[in-house]
């Protein structure tokens, strides 16, 4: 997939394109909004990262170029004014989602990844893990036909994040953001994560033990999948 | 008191005190004038008289007189007494077998080597006659002044005093820093009323200008420091993720990713505050009571299984949050409730409950932890204010002023009552109209 990143701060474009090169997108930054308006002009993208707050040209132009030019691509504004009235117009311009700065690298992939699967229509998207069949879609995890009910909503979604960046450690910050993300929390320690896994083992366990959800000591925790 | 019913007040009063002294004074009075009338006209009969002996001479005028019912009296008669009268008198005089009180007026003078003794009266009766008709029609009109001047003074009063109405209606009640909306001249040829209402705008403006600062600087610098910390956290994730790092030096990452992590918590909280102080949030959710507060316990029950923490919930399933904003309510109750959870003990419980009386709603979050020393509460809800037991917490003090800026956002009153190693409660007074049942 082409991903256009559009960012006036070299040092972040430049970690954006190592990060998602890493997950095997094709990359092309632009440092500037009036080489980007020219890129998006000629080239086709699957996603474009639109920084708004560019020097040299008003992002939500760019906006509106892109859907012009580039009706298919996904737009993921980026940006440092948190202003909710920025939200607003930026979602109605046809951004398809916004992240504010500063935003984690694999949140960035797994909005990504929503989008994907919201443009392809994927319908069942399930996932086997060591006998469990985990539904990402319908949201559920199921051991044959039994489904594991006791599960809740935000363990989901931590074996979901933990699933869609497999074999990759992710951290308890990382983890503890995603999950509790629109929350304005007053502790910065994440330990409340340990709770949630602990639980999600004694949940899981009752059907078989869950050695793919991996403690790597003293770093975070990944999900372990073989090919 | 409202300076118009003090003026009021002051005016019908002072009226009132008038009204009796004048009361009381009127007889006294009107008594006064009718001697001094009466006691005139009895010099002029006098004068009168004396004009007639000086032309007839005086045999014909030697005679007593009174008229039928006897309220004049008139007599001219030889006298011996040598001593000079001159005098008017109250004298009785016994005439036909009556005793009548008349004002004598009693006169001697000589007159061809005879001495005279002239005495005109005027019953007393008589006088007094015109003397209660006279007070009534004096008190009627006086009552019916008072009564006008009170109205005059009334309308007068509420007209001058109108633009000051006007200043605090308008630009007082209901105002809230920092919305006070465009500033409208309030007319009046009062310059007192100028000034104030000049003053006013002018102080007005200068928080507004001191808001409008506060809001741009807080906004830039959130703005500015995000993006440094934007750009350290993808190159600390993207370190983390390559496999030349070896995991010591991954420990020592994670390490500089929570302490980002504290500046970027910080930040945006501080923005947070910012925002929320500068009304930039809408207020247009309605949400159910007890199903906000249970996706509050949805995010946060797992922090109960640390401590072994019960928690219960009473809200009536009816009640609903009207106008509000829900995301920044859900942080209020967040934070809250992490916090009696935070600074509760072992196997300790939080209660979260509504009640309704007389039409107020409340909710209370009670815990059962270490309290709060009484000195600290007036400096709660203060940034960055710690605690001993919050810095054994990791907190970096901004979670109650959230929860101030937040409720005070909403219109809703906050109370705290804590007793050491008992537990806190925290109570939520809801504005009318912000809850519907």
């Amino acid at each position: 997939m082409n991903v256009l990143i559009i960012e006036d701060e070299k040092a972040l474009a430049q970690e954006l394109d190592i990060f998602l090169t890493g997950y095997n997108y094709k990359c092309e930054v632009c440092y500037n909004g009036r080489s980007a308006s020219e890129k998006i002009a000629v080239n086709l993208y699957d996603f474009i990262l639109i920084d708004l707050g560019l020097p040299d040209y008003e992002g939500l132009n760019l906006l509106k170029e892109t859907k012009k030019t580039n009706g298919e691509a996904a737009c993921i504004v980026l940006t440092a004014r948190a202003e909710v009235s920025d939200r607003i117009t930026g979602l109605d311009l046809g951004a398809d989602d916004y992240l504010a700065k500063p935003f984690s690298l694999p949140e960035l992939y797994s909005r990504m990844q929503a989008i994907t699967r919201r443009k392809f229509g994927l319908k069942h998207h399930m996932v086997e893990l060591g006998g469990f069949a985990i539904d990402l879609t319908e949201r559920t995890i199921s051991w044959g036909s039994e489904v594991v009910s006791a599960i809740t909503k935000k363990e989901f979604d931590l074996i979901a994040y933990l699933l869609l960046h497999k074999n990759r450690t992710l951290t308890r910050t990382q983890l503890s953001e995603h999950i509790w993300g629109s929350v304005v929390n007053n502790d910065y320690d994440s330990n409340y994560i340990d709770a949630h896994i602990k639980n999600i083992r004694k949940k899981l366990s009752g059907f078989a033990q869950p050695d793919w959800l991996e403690t790597v000591r003293g770093l975070g925790y990944k999900i372990k999948i073989n090919g | 008191m409202k300076l118009e019913t003090k003026l009021t007040l002051f005016n019908t009063l002072s009226k009132l005190v008038i009204v009796i002294l004048f009361v009381a004074l009127l007889p006294k009075i009107i008594q006064k004038i009718n001697q001094n009338f009466t006691d005139n006209k009895l010099r002029k009969q006098r004068d009168k008289l004396f004009e007639l002996i000086r032309t007839s001479g005086i045999k014909d005028y030697t005679y007593a007189s009174y008229s039928p019912l006897k309220p004049e009296y008139y007599s001219l008669d030889e006298d011996s007494t040598l001593e000079n009268l001159d005098t008017i008198r109250n004298e009785k005089r016994k005439i036909d077998g009556d005793t009548i009180q008349y004002r004598i007026l009693s006169y001697n003078f000589k007159l061809n080597n005879h001495k005279y003794l002239l005495e005109i009266g005027k019953s007393v009766d008589t006088i007094g006659e015109t003397t209660t008709p006279l007070q009534n029609i004096a008190f009627a009109i006086l009552v019916g002044m008072v009564f006008l001047t009170i109205i005059a003074d009334q309308l007068y009063t509420s007209y001058v005093l109108r633009p000051l109405h006007l200043i605090i209606r308008t630009k007082l009640i209901g105002r809230k820093f920092p919305n006070f909306g465009s500033y409208r001249e309030v007319e009046t040829s009062t310059s007192d009323f100028q000034y104030l209402d000049r003053s006013i705008h002018e102080m007005v403006e200068t928080i507004e200008k001191t808001f409008q600062k506060e809001r741009e600087f807080i906004s830039n610098a959130s703005h500015e420091i995000m993006t440094p910390i934007s750009i350290m956290q993808s190159k600390i994730e993207n370190l983390f993720e390559s496999e030349d790092v070896n995991d010591d030096v991954k420990v020592r990452l994670l390490e500089m990713q929570r302490i980002l992590n504290r500046l970027k918590s910080i930040t945006k909280t501080l923005l947070l505050i910012s925002q929320i102080e500068n009304d930039q949030f809408l207020k247009e959710d309605t949400i159910g009571a007890a199903e906000m507060l249970n996706e509050v316990y949805e995010e946060i029950s797992v922090r109960l299984l640390d401590k072994n923490i019960s928690y219960e919930m009473d809200i009536p399933a009816d009640w609903k949050f009207v106008q509000v904003n829900k995301f920044l309510l859900f942080n209020l109750f967040f934070n809250l409730v992490n916090n009696a959870i935070k600074y509760n003990k072992e196997n300790g419980s939080i209660k979260v409950t509504g009640s309704n009386q007389n039409g107020e709603y409340t909710i209370t979050v009670a815990d059962t932890g270490i309290g709060i020393d009484p000195e600290n509460i007036p400096v709660l809800f203060d940034r960055f204010k710690k605690f001993r037991a919050s810095l054994e917490q990791d907190s970096f003090g901004l979670g109650l002023p959230i929860v101030r800026s937040i409720a005070n956002f909403h219109g809703i009153k906050i109370n705290v009552s804590s007793e050491k190693n008992i537990g806190t409660t925290f109570t939520l007074t809801f504005p009318a109209g912000l809850i519907e049942a």
